[in-house]
């Protein structure tokens, strides 16, 4: 039995997975930053993009958007304003998202309208690279 | 005769408006039951994003104290400074006290300054400050349009944006939210939440509940870590604060209706009585009539 830490990954609009995880990668904001058991305390920000987690020998996948990490030595806490499994992602759904952002983009905006269309680009680029890269797994 | 007629005609429009009660209590109770289904899956995400407020807030290092959203003006006096509020009401009334529960704690915390700066959600709330803010001292956000209707997270992004940047000009020097808490599933109260400056105190209940943890390490600084925590903090309790609102007001429209209904219905058994008593009293009136007449008939013939 390997050494565990608690993990929660707790979702907007609902919890996500409660329970013991041995190893845990997420983007954090200049790369993936993985955790063992033991960590030091840590306050960290979360990028959108793939979460990994090992529970009982066996990796488990998940797509975030933004949210953040607080880390010890025993327990994570991950919020996330979204969090969903590759399979649930709607691809269709995401990839029209992508090109509204897209379309958006090339209109002249407010800097705060361009961040605004840039964030929503990043989560559907994000969805759409997640459920690609699990989607030949079945 | 005109006594019974008055009586039909009230009985009629009775049940004409328990009809409206009755449906609307239908109505409120299936959109309950969605409230209370979203209000379940958020509440672990609301409840653990408080305490790790709590817990990132007093483990922040003192540099944190120096940037934007922790800047607590002390220099300007609890009179003059200005107060931004974000109220959240319902879109209409027939909800029993709970407009008025949430717009008397909001106005309890206007009191407190000489000028208050108000974003309302919901048409009740909006009407009721509008006819206020022509009298002066409170000033309404015009462009403030939100419903309160099935809560988004989109939304909360959006509105905790507009008061983040007030904040910041220092057009505004507190931001409190003013909501209705679930207590269990039957109560709720009027809740005041102060969001900015940031301080650990407005998220506890008391003060032994500030935990002086170990210091943590903020990756890549506090700086960083801090700018992008901060709005995401505030969207995430704004947000909690309008599912909690939301289902509060559908709680407490089912309860107003109910009883609605229910009184319509002791009315109705009231005035059916009286009417049966006012239609046997024209019965007995009319016999004896008849039977005086025909007495008289026999004696006098």
């Amino acid at each position: 039995m390997a050494k565990t830490f608690r993990l929660e990954l707790l979702a907007s609009d609902r919890p996500f997975y409660i329970g013991e995880c041995e190893h845990l990668v997420y983007p954090a904001h200049d790369g993936l930053m993985g955790i063992l058991p033991g960590h030091e305390s840590l306050v960290t920000i979360v990028q959108p993009g793939e979460i990994k987690y090992k529970v009982d020998g066996e990796w488990r996948y998940c797509a975030i958007s933004e949210g953040f990490a607080e880390v010890r030595s025993d327990y994570v806490l991950i919020l996330g304003d979204a969090i969903e499994l590759p399979d649930e992602i709607d691809a269709k759904r995401a990839e029209e998202a992508a090109g509204r952002a897209k379309e958006l983009m090339r209109q002249k905006q407010s800097i705060l309208e361009y961040y605004h269309t840039q964030a929503a680009l990043n989560r559907a680029m994000n969805r759409l690279k997640i459920s690609k890269r699990h989607s030949h797994e079945i | 005769m005109s006594n019974m007629h008055e009586i039909r005609e009230r009985i009629k429009s009775i049940g004409d408006i328990m009809k409206i009660t009755n449906a609307m209590y239908l109505i409120s109770s299936s959109k309950l039951k969605k409230a209370k289904k979203d209000l379940a899956a958020t509440e672990p995400y609301f409840n653990k994003l408080l305490y790790a407020m709590r817990s990132i807030l007093s483990r922040a290092p003192e540099e944190a104290d120096e940037l934007t959203y922790f800047d607590e003006r002390t220099h300007i006096p609890e009179q003059k400074r200005k107060k931004a509020l974000l109220i959240i009401t319902a879109d209409k009334g027939m909800c029993g006290s709970y407009n008025h529960n949430v717009i008397a704690a909001a106005e309890k915390v206007m009191e407190e300054t000489e000028m208050s700066h108000l974003s309302v959600m919901g048409q009740v709330g909006r009407m009721y400050f509008q006819r206020k803010a022509r009298a002066g001292k409170l000033q309404l956000d015009p462009h403030f349009f939100y419903t309160t209707q099935n809560p988004n997270l989109y939304r909360a992004r959006s509105i905790a944006e507009s008061l983040m940047e007030r904040f910041a000009k220092g057009e505004v020097d507190d931001v409190y939210v003013v909501y209705t808490k679930m207590i269990n599933s039957m109560e709720y109260e009027p809740h005041v939440q102060q969001l900015l400056p940031l301080d650990v105190t407005h998220f506890v209940a008391d003060e032994n509940d500030v935990t002086k943890h170990h210091e943590a390490e903020f990756y890549p600084t506090v700086e960083a870590v801090m700018q992008h925590l901060i709005p995401n903090f505030m969207k995430g309790l704004i947000y909690g604060a309008m599912v909690e609102s939301f289902c509060s007001e559908q709680q407490a429209r089912m309860t107003a209706m109910d009883s609605a209904t229910t009184s319509a219905k002791d009315m109705l058994a009231a005035l059916s009585l009286q009417y049966n008593r006012a239609r046997q009293a024209a019965i007995t009136q009319e016999i004896s009539e008849v039977c005086g007449g025909s007495a008289a008939m026999e004696s006098g013939g």
